[in-house]
């Protein structure tokens, strides 16, 4: 796609002129793929990628059938009511999350490498922290590039319920989302900030503009005082400023985003929530609310969320395991603990289930949510108990615009699983010809494009 | 430093710095050479390189053709002992390992303990004399963002706003930090459009709130009671007379009135009196349950009806206790009934919704409004250089007065003297508000972006650049006042400070340190518990800790807490006493409530207070190692684990963590026989079984067992799990023996240095937000020679810490 009607940066059109806090609304600031130009024929993709940890077990998650006669195995039995919606991709693998005798941080390595293809090094005197830009970013810089939020990095965990081993790179499990190659984007768990970012905390149309205007004003004389301040202390040093000065950057684009206000008022909005939702259930049921609304009214057009972070040990006494998750991983073919974590997953799967069916039940043109997005579900660990990077859980389920995307189970010989990313990415209009350890794009012909 | 003599004449800020330099480095030095003479721990201080004690005991594994795996080969067989200073890294690692006395392994051939010291000793002699020849303080970057923590503190002292609504959670408007060890490794503080955008919205709701905007949303939040904590006794800090209930601690933005809903659970069945006090002052006595028709709770125990109240509040913090009156203390149902965890068997509080403010709106008298909208003297009465103006020279309201409480917001936030250019940036804000508005208004639009600004968001050092070339300078004095307010505090410096700093006096003889105490006595230093140790101790996971409830009934929210709040109190009295740090490990008193202490077995204790308690002889409960806290923090949530204990008691007590686990190592074998129940150690043999899973285990292992009658949430047991016999006896690495926790603990403390050296190493750490390298052990020997002399007291730590080359100085750009 060619998107001709390119935005007119606010900054560049105040400096023009010499104004400093009036915003008038030109049309050559109307970003071109908007809601407003948004029409049926045209519909927009949405991709989602759900990082669910700890590994699962496999013999419990691969279909034991191949192709499209394939029978649902326990743990993704319920998704057995989206059969058509759902593809299954065995046989991937993530090389890169391998030790390479760098230390066993494999439950961190697997979180990053999970959508960049990177090797996680551990980080000694000296190296700074790298990975690269993950797969949900490219997309977000893509297809987010003219909505209010490019992405939002969702989480049903908070970082501190993990202990981090001192000095160990435990901040490569907090995220799956890297925005460059220095710097990880943190994800949000609580259903109230995200529907903040994406609705305002409240008020009046009048009232959310004239609290835009002044962060717009806000924004603008930031810019300034970075360079004043970079002037006077004079250092090479800049890599974290530059970071402040490029998120300036990036929100004063955002917040000329004159159209969101009728994107909100397009969709019918419920009560801000206000609690911390007390179960795992609640919570996740919130934020995919929350994504739902926010793929309805074109608000975000790609989200990542950790259902929980690796190695964590949350316990699920309301599905009968009031164990550690991450304790129960480490099973040691004990079939009793087997089973407790087989329950998890398919507890998680039935999470997925729900949020699919919530898309599929919500229309967006003349199809419904699910028929535009594309949604990866998985995890960076095959088998939690060995650690195993190899003949991890994928699943990738969604629309094709009323084609058949799914119904299958394609069982693949040892492939990177970059390869199906950068596949995901080009039926999604990305275009992309290689992430991480990627060889190649998979042909799937099922996953038509989007 | 305070051997330094006076100046008559201030010299210019290079010369200043250089000679700073000297006298620090030579204080350091002087330091060194007094206390090494003093050491008492090596008879021998041998002159001559331990060339033969390498040869004898260490090359026929370390040498050249060694397939042992490890990170990093270690050919001691041809190392040279003349270039120890050209390796560090390698020298470091072999001086830890001999003082640690992990090598040679238990088991081969051991030098006697003084020949190892005295090789030690050389090692470190020559790392020490190549650290002085080139001072590296190690790399921090020029821009180094607030933590959240940081940030939270940096408002509340800058806007004198505490207890913020829930809507104004600082944890809740911005992203968690990465955590790498500490939170203030300042390569992990990244920045993104998300972080930026909480910065926008805290900045705008902060703001607001500072000043009474009236204007602002209503604000409803919801205090829920933990489902795991019984109500049926009185709460600490509630009324004498009621129990159950809660205490809520907030600010309240406005004056005006506030609407209390109170949600109930639990039975009914009889009339209960509930009371609602604003501060302490009874302001509803409400009656619930019984027969006439008074809100019920359910009797399923979940969520009942709710009453709501109305209750005028002033703006301002405030305390809101909601409680119930106490009917008899004989009513002693609960030691009949089997304990299971809940609110209790009595009706309790499940939660409290406060929203408002409704009705007629003010500003009211805050601290904060205070603060930051008083122009005059009276504004910085601390500060020595803030009264050149007379208050009634500035009439409040005025644009003067505007640009006096800009300059004020700006030095305080910015943390150095105020500029031109502050004001010059500042005031068009002010004067867009105040256009649309009020005086307030136009401050409040000030605040707002001053809580944006880099300078306040940033930690900005570099300012001074060396031009002789030197690799390493000392920061300013204003960067040196923020490193330790940071360090101290979590927080922004205060007026007297920044005073000192911006004057050029804070490294003036006598100075530095009595602000450095001043420091730890101000509350604010509780950070160092609240903040440093929390993060060391992992205590701030405690929460989310979920022992298995089958196997652990009575752990409930009361005993959590106590279990947090023990910890606390300890390390508080370490900091607040000024006692030897080694207490932490093997303390003769601790601090104890009924709940803990029932838990713990001790009896006499009684009520939710805490209290100090000297321990009996022969207490296992003495130090961290016996505190429930860390016992159930190294605990599954359905076992304890030898290995993690082990481990943590290696990293944190010893500073000898074990290296990672191969890659690849195979699962150990399943039971084969599981109806027979073993003992944890005997499930555990298979550890020593493989050399490769031997080498770490055999170190590890045994200092968990030694603590295997503390039982997954800390309580002693006579008999592990399915009644099989503990044995807790083993050896330390250097192979002192130990029967029982208590002698283990003695053979912890045995050389105390050890300890203190690893506190040390990990208050370092976090004081100058990087990992350490090689180059600071030297700085860490130095502190902790120096702390030997007075009994390894806090202070002198934290004094030996801010003294310190990578505390001090800074590496200069190349």
């Amino acid at each position: 796609m060619i998107v001709t009607r390119r935005m007119l940066p606010r900054r560049t059109f105040l400096r023009g002129t010499g104004a400093t806090l009036a915003l008038p609304l030109l049309d050559a600031m109307i970003p071109a793929l908007t809601a407003q130009s948004r029409t049926a024929a045209r519909p927009v993709p949405r991709l989602g990628f759900i990082y669910t940890p700890n590994g699962v077990i496999q013999a419990q998650w691969t279909p034991v059938d191949d192709g499209r006669q394939f029978t649902f195995s326990p743990i993704l039995k319920p998704l057995e009511p989206l059969r058509d919606r759902v593809l299954i991709v065995s046989g991937l693998a993530h090389r890169q999350a391998e030790s390479f005798g760098d230390g066993n941080a494999d439950h961190h390595r697997a979180t990053a490498a999970w959508l960049s293809g990177v090797h996680a090094w551990t980080r000694t005197t000296g190296l700074e922290i790298r990975l690269d830009t993950t797969a949900d970013q490219i997309a977000a810089a893509a297809i987010g590039r003219d909505t209010r939020l490019p992405s939002l990095e969702l989480a049903l965990e908070s970082a501190t319920s993990i202990a981090c081993d001192s000095g160990a790179d435990c901040f490569y499990s907090n995220t799956v989302s890297w925005r460059t190659p220095t710097n990880p984007l943190p994800a949000e768990i609580h259903p109230r900030v995200v529907f903040e970012r994406l609705f305002g905390d409240g008020g009046t149309p009048a009232q959310r503009r004239a609290q835009m205007q002044r962060s717009a004003s806000l924004l603008d004389s930031l810019t300034d005082e970075v360079a004043r301040l970079t002037r006077r202390v004079g250092t090479g040093d800049r890599a974290k400023i530059d970071e402040y000065l490029e998120s300036v950057r990036s929100l004063e684009v955002r917040i000329t985003r004159t159209d969101a206000e009728s994107a909100i008022a397009s969709v019918e909005l419920p009560d801000r929530p206000s609690d911390m939702p007390a179960t795992i259930d609640e919570h996740a049921r919130s934020m995919f609310d929350l994504i739902t609304l926010a793929f309805r009214a074109d608000l975000t057009r790609v989200f990542t969320l950790l259902v929980g972070r690796e190695q964590t040990n949350r316990t699920y006494p309301e599905i009968g395991v009031p164990d550690g998750h991450h304790a129960v991983s480490h099973h040691q073919h004990d079939p009793q603990i087997v089973s407790k974590k087989a329950k998890i997953d398919t507890y998680h799967a039935s999470l997925l289930g729900r949020f699919l069916r919530q898309l599929a039940d919500t229309a967006d043109g003349d199809g419904s949510l699910l028929d535009r997005s594309m949604i990866l579900y998985g995890s960076g660990l095959g088998d939690g108990d060995q650690h195993s990077h190899h003949d991890l859980p994928v699943l990738v389920a969604g629309g094709g615009a009323g084609r058949s995307v799914g119904g299958q189970h394609l069982r693949l010989r040892e492939t990177p699983m970059t390869n199906l990313l950068v596949t995901l990415l080009n039926r999604a209009g990305v275009p992309l010809e290689k992430l991480g350890d990627s060889t190649g794009p998979l042909s799937i012909e099922p996953l038509a494009s989007i | 430093m305070t051997t330094r003599p006076a100046r008559a004449k201030r010299p210019a800020r290079g010369a200043r710095a250089s000679a700073f330099a000297v006298l620090l480095l030579a204080t350091v030095f002087a330091g060194r050479e007094a206390s090494a003479q003093s050491s008492t721990t090596s008879r021998t201080v041998s002159g001559t390189p331990p060339r033969a004690l390498f040869d004898r005991y260490c090359v026929t594994c370390h040498n050249q053709r060694a397939k042992i795996p490890a990170a990093r080969p270690l050919a001691l067989d041809t190392a040279d002992l003349a270039t120890v200073a050209s390796d560090p890294d390698l020298w470091e690692n072999v001086v830890r390992k001999l003082r640690a006395g992990t090598m040679p392994p238990a088991g081969a051939a051991r030098p006697p303990g003084d020949e190892a010291d005295a090789a030690a000793t050389w090692l470190e002699r020559e790392l020490d004399r190549s650290a002085d020849a080139r001072p590296d303080p190690g790399h921090v970057p020029a821009f180094r963002r607030l933590t959240r923590t940081e940030y939270r503190h940096a408002v509340r002292d800058l806007l004198a706003l505490d207890d913020l609504p829930k809507e104004l959670d600082i944890e809740l408007l911005l992203p968690a930090d990465n955590t790498v060890g500490f939170d203030t490794i300042a390569d992990a503080l990244f920045v993104t459009p998300t972080l930026l955008e909480g910065y926008l919205t805290a900045a705008r709701k902060l703001a607001a709130i500072a000043v009474g905007d009236a204007s602002m949303p209503l604000i409803v939040d919801t205090y829920r009671t933990a489902l795991e904590q019984p109500q049926d006794e009185q709460f600490a800090d509630l009324p004498v007379g009621t129990r159950g209930g809660m205490r809520i601690r907030r600010w309240f933005p406005l004056t005006g009135e506030y609407r209390l809903r109170v949600e109930l659970a639990g039975p009914l069945r009889e009339r209960h009196e509930l009371e609602v006090a604003v501060d302490g002052e009874r302001v509803q006595l409400v009656p619930v349950g019984g027969p006439a028709g008074q809100p019920r709770a359910s009797a399923s125990g979940g969520e009942g009806d709710g009453l709501e109240i109305t209750v005028p509040v002033q703006a301002g913090q405030r305390t809101v206790g909601v409680s119930f009156v106490k009917r008899t203390s004989a009513y002693a149902e609960t030691l009949t009934v089997p304990f299971r965890r809940g609110r209790g068997l009595d009706p309790a509080v499940s939660a409290v919704t406060i929203s408002g403010p409704f009705g007629t709106r003010s500003a009211g008298d805050t601290s904060s409004r205070r603060r930051v909208l008083r122009c005059g003297a009276t504004a910085s009465a601390s500060s020595r250089s803030a009264g050149a103006t007379s208050a009634s020279s500035r009439t409040v309201g005025s644009a003067d007065c505007a640009r006096q409480i800009v300059r004020l917001l700006a030095k305080r936030a910015f943390r150095r003297a105020a500029t031109i250019e502050d004001v010059h940036t500042l005031m068009p804000f002010f004067e867009a508000g105040r256009r649309g508005g009020t005086f307030d208004a136009g401050i409040q639009r000030v605040i707002e972006r001053v809580l944006v600004s880099p300078e306040f968001l940033f930690r900005v050092e570099g300012g001074s650049k060396r031009r002789d070339g030197a690799a390493a300078a000392p920061v300013s004095d204003v960067e040196l006042a923020s490193r330790l307010s940071f360090f101290l505090w979590s927080s922004i410096p205060d007026d007297e400070l920044l005073d000192v700093a911006i004057e050029g006096r804070l490294r003036a003889p006598g100075v530095f340190e009595a602000q450095v105490r001043r420091m730890l006595a101000d509350r604010r230093s509780d950070a160092l518990v609240t903040n440093f140790a929390a993060q060391w101790l992992y205590l701030w996971d405690l929460p989310a800790r979920r022992p298995n409830d089958r196997l652990f009934p009575d752990f409930d929210d009361g005993l959590r807490q106590a279990m947090v709040r023990e910890t606390e109190l300890f390390l508080g009295s370490v900091l607040r006493e000024n006692r030897s740090v080694v207490d932490l490990v093997s303390s003769r008193d601790t601090f104890l409530n009924e709940r803990l202490a029932r838990h713990y077995g001790i009896p006499g204790i009684y009520g939710s207070d805490f209290r100090r308690i000297t321990l009996p002889d022969g207490s296992v409960r003495g130090g961290l190692l016996g505190q429930g806290s860390i016992l159930t923090l190294t605990s599954y949530a359905t076992r304890t684990s030898p290995v993690v204990r082990g481990k943590w008691i290696l990293e944190n007590i010893l500073g000898s963590p074990p290296p990672p686990p191969p890659p690849n190592v195979p699962a150990l074998k399943t039971d084969d026989n599981p109806k027979q129940t073993r003992s944890m150690r005997e499930r555990m043999t298979q550890h020593r079984a493989n050399p490769v899973c031997a080498s770490c285990h055999a170190r590890m292992d045994p200092l968990g067992f030694a603590l295997e009658n503390f039982d997954a949430i800390g309580r002693w047991r006579a008999q592990g799990d399915g009644g099989t016999a503990i044995d807790a006896s083993g050896t330390l690495p250097d192979g002192t023996a130990f029967k029982d926790p208590l002698s283990l603990r003695a053979a912890l403390v045995q050389r105390p240095e050890r300890f203190v050296t690893t506190f040390t190493e990990k208050l370092l750490n976090y004081a100058i937000g990087r990992n350490l390298i090689a180059a600071d052990s030297a700085a860490v020997r130095a502190i902790v020679r120096e702390a030997f002399r007075d009994g390894y007291r806090f202070e002198k730590l934290v004094l030996g810490i801010v003294a310190s080359r990578p505390f001090q100085l800074r590496r200069s750009e190349s």
